[in-house]
């Protein structure tokens, strides 16, 4: 798979220093630039405590910088507690966080937990009641703005400038910083790595007959594919029914196909919206990424269209397909040999992409993530930021994500190091997922994405079932996010839009019509 | 003594007002200032939610907007005209609730019925019968659509039963063809409310007058003679209000639909329960779902009336 990048993808191939210079320098700039973007139209700051993250690395860590400021607020303050509203499955990655949290400053951590899709909606209930009954939020990245937007969360921009959470990570850089922002104010502090990856049968793949086969019927090589054709063709060929052999387990349930659609369009080398929100959606590449995406659910797990993501674990975990589609929590699924049939049996690659003027590349996608947020209405705002730097400082981070049932997958460098993680979620995992992380282009974030992405979905799966053909859908979908641009307000969303878009890989920016 | 305690109390009560608003104290009655505490406690949970919605109803408010709900842009009418002309989702979703409403309701009631009167004679193990009967109802709705969607998987037991069947593969899409997954939905509703029906319906036939019944069947009534000409007669207020029940309860499915299908393939499952809970938890259009509401309220209770009104009539003719 590395030789093939390195002679045919524009995604420059990935080294821990190319990386890491990558990450930092190239976040900075591009958070200028979108920055820059939403001032000219907004008339909003950019990130002032960016600077001082280009300062000199100094012997303080983010960690030890919350802890210090946490003292010293406790000093004045008489709040002992802070509680955290969080998605169902989390408390195991954020429990040793917060017990290291008391243990160094006295503050009891009490939690919340509501259900995994609700966070957003129980967030935003506080917009009305303001009760202040919670300090800390870890909502789905992409509920980001909304959230922002309602007001009901603090802008951590200049507490970030006073505590440097950035200052003193070197070898530990965030890899996927934008999901923090909104308009470049930073709300919140991402958690977890959720770059969408593919799974591959590595026993199927690299089967001596199997690719002498596949080479004679399709004339080029079976391995890892870089785009959407070439997994296609592995899809089709691989499908076996007769032997309970499908050739994928790739969603395309309510909720989840949208996403795989995303991917495919980007492949075809297209923006969403153009520069004036226009949808992009229904037009050619996007229809062809539809037909192509949906022609080949047949060759797909009897599941496809109704399992939900437990289910799909465990489809693909019988080991009755060729290809999945997830993030590191399926890799934990499947890496575990008490769970899989597919343990040992792995190959991994990024989410393929196209072919623009001759060129492939892949198109790696991030479409989750959890950001703590803290609550405007809360009574100690300082002390629940200095909690969120906390978590988020790498070397608590790294606590989070070592935890095997948890959900939160690295999102640092110097996660890709650590031997526990590397024990869970093995190497050759790893290598792809930072591989993915450092080039993945952002989910859609925008206010009114639940609306956006949900319109979207449905279409799609009303196309996948033959209710609708992929044009009508598609058509319908660019009607209805008219609709909801017009609602929320066009020229705000397009100072968004031009802040999302300034943080796309440039590799694959510079593709993107 | 009791007595004399309370006349006390309303004259200190007069009295103590009776500097502020002597007038408005004489006129109401002590019995009524007792339930004053109840009424805030009614106005606080009942009306202010109620009045809130309608003027949310009438507006554009999000909790996205970042604006307080009571300041938000007034729009008139806006979202009822929008919901009722130009969202088609919207009547979809509507028509497909009055159908699930009316096909889930007939079944459970014919069902319900039938068992019932099956167990209006006694039998051995009656009583551990019926208790057998009404578990369905006692087991959380989300906990009994889950297990309907693990049934009706595409490698479920229930494929598996048809395999078994007809002898060969089979494998029936029941979650993810948009003609066939309202079936599971329907089928979780009914096997989880219809003991509801049939206990609601028992009571009815327990209650009977046993005179006529007896004296039916001492003039050689027939088996049909006696349920078409007394016992039908006789408990239709019970059938009716059991109607009434269930036609309101199934009107908020949810729990089925959002664990079976939510609302898929694409809408084709999307009943009102589900789409105000995508447009308010998911878009959050607040003030739309508001609109929603009423509207759906006075659907229902059109519905009820509906249902009601040959029961009014005959308890008009009654009198």
């Amino acid at each position: 798979m590395r030789k093939e990048s390195k002679r045919s993808t524009v995604v420059p191939e990935h080294t821990v220093s190319r990386g890491d210079m990558l990450d930092r320098r190239t976040f900075i700039k591009r958070t200028t630039k979108g920055a820059a973007a939403v001032a000219a139209s907004t008339a909003v700051g950019g990130m002032p405590w960016v600077t001082s993250a280009m300062a000199a690395v100094s012997q303080d860590t983010p960690d030890a910088r919350a802890i210090a400021g946490a003292k010293a607020l406790l000093g004045r303050r008489q709040v002992r507690q802070l509680t955290i509203l969080e998605p169902s499955g989390s408390l195991g990655d954020i429990v040793p966080v917060a017990k290291e949290w008391t243990r160094l400053t006295g503050v009891e951590i009490k939690y919340i937990e509501v259900p995994l899709l609700e966070i957003a909606q129980r967030v935003l209930q506080e917009a009305v009641a303001r009760t202040g009954a919670w300090d800390l939020a870890l909502p789905a990245s992409f509920a980001l703005p909304d959230i922002a937007e309602s007001g009901v969360v603090v802008d951590l921009t200049d507490l970030a400038q006073k505590y440097r959470p950035d200052d003193g990570v070197a070898g530990c850089q965030m890899l996927y910083p934008i999901a923090n922002y909104y308009k470049g104010r930073l709300y919140g502090f991402g958690t977890d790595g959720d770059t969408y990856m593919m799974f591959y049968r590595k026993d199927l793949l690299e089967d001596a007959q199997e690719q002498t086969r596949f080479q004679q019927e399709h004339g080029y090589k079976l391995a890892i594919p870089e785009t959407w054709e070439e997994l296609d063709a592995q899809v089709k060929y691989f499908h076996r029914p007769d032997k309970n052999l499908y050739g994928g387990a790739l969603f395309r349930s309510r909720g989840f196909i949208a996403w795989e659609w995303n991917i495919r369009f980007h492949g075809k080398g297209r923006w969403l919206f153009d520069d004036n929100m226009k949808p992009q959606i229904n037009s050619e590449a996007g229809v062809k990424a539809a037909e192509e995406m949906l022609a080949i659910t047949k060759y797909l797990d009897p599941g496809a269209r109704s399992n939900g993501l437990f289910e799909n674990f465990e489809a693909y975990g019988s080991g009755r397909s060729y290809c999945n589609i997830g993030w590191g929590g399926s890799q934990k699924y499947f890496w575990d040999p008490k769970k899989s049939k597919v343990y040992g049996k792995l190959a991994w690659g990024m989410a393929p992409g196209g072919k623009v003027n001759g060129k492939k590349f892949y198109a790696p996608y991030f479409n989750w993530g959890w950001n703590y947020v803290v609550n405007r209405y809360s009574r100690a705002p300082e002390l629940a930021y200095l909690f969120a730097q906390f978590a988020y400082s790498p070397k608590m981070s790294t606590q989070a994500v070592r935890f095997r049932g948890g959900y939160f997958d690295p999102f640092r460098t110097c996660h890709y190091t650590d031997p526990v993680i590397r024990e869970i979620y093995g190497d050759g995992f790893l290598a792809v997922h930072r591989q993915s992380m450092t080039h993945n282009f952002p989910d859609l974030y925008l206010k009114g994405h639940g609306e956006y992405w949900d319109v979207l979905d449905a279409n799609l799966q009303s196309a996948d079932v033959g209710k609708k053909t992929p044009k009508q859908a598609l058509d319908e979908t660019a009607a209805a996010w008219e609709k909801i641009t017009n609602r929320v307000g066009r020229e705000k969303q397009i100072a968004q839009w031009r802040f999302v878009k300034a943080h796309y890989p440039p590799e694959l920016a510079k593709i993107l019509a | 003594m009791k007595a004399t305690v309370a006349a006390n109390s309303t004259r200190n009560v007069e009295a103590q007002a009776e500097g502020i608003r002597p007038t408005l104290v004489q006129h109401i009655p002590f019995a009524v200032w007792l339930i004053v505490p109840a009424e805030i406690v009614l106005l606080s949970v009942v009306v202010f939610p109620t009045l809130m919605s309608l003027w949310l109803s009438l507006t554009s408010w999000t909790p996205t907007s970042g604006v307080n709900w009571w300041q938000a842009e007034f729009q008139w009418l806006a979202n009822y005209v929008q919901l009722l002309f130009g969202d088609e989702r919207f009547r979809a979703a509507l028509l497909r609730t009055l159908l699930i409403v009316v096909v889930g309701v007939a079944a459970e009631i014919s069902i319900g019925l039938s068992l019932a009167l099956l167990f209006f004679d006694d039998f051995p193990w009656k009583k551990i019968a019926i208790s057998a009967i009404i578990l369905p109802m006692m087991i959380v709705p989300v906990d009994a659509a889950n297990a309907f969607f693990m049934l009706f998987r595409d490698v479920g037991p229930v494929n598996q039963l048809v395999r078994i069947l007809v002898g060969h593969p089979v494998r029936f899409a029941w979650l993810s063809d948009s003609n066939l997954a309202i079936v599971p939905i329907l089928l979780v509703e009914i096997w989880q409310w219809t003991p509801l029906m049939f206990l609601m319906l028992l009571t009815g036939l327990m209650a009977l007058p046993q005179n006529q019944l007896r004296a039916a069947v001492a003039l050689g009534a027939s088996r049909w003679q006696l349920f078409r000409r007394i016992i039908l007669p006789l408990i239709a207020p019970v059938v009716v209000l059991s109607l009434v029940i269930r036609s309101v309860e199934i009107f908020k499915i949810f729990d089925p639909v959002y664990i079976l299908t939510r609302g898929g393939p694409g809408t084709s499952t999307e009943t009102l329960s589900m789409w105000m809970y995508d447009n308010g938890f998911v878009y959050f259009r607040i003030a739309y779902v508001a609109a929603a509401g009423f509207l759906v309220l006075l659907v229902v209770l059109a519905y009820v009336l509906l249902i009601l009104r040959p029961l009014s009539r005959r308890t008009a003719a009654e009198r």
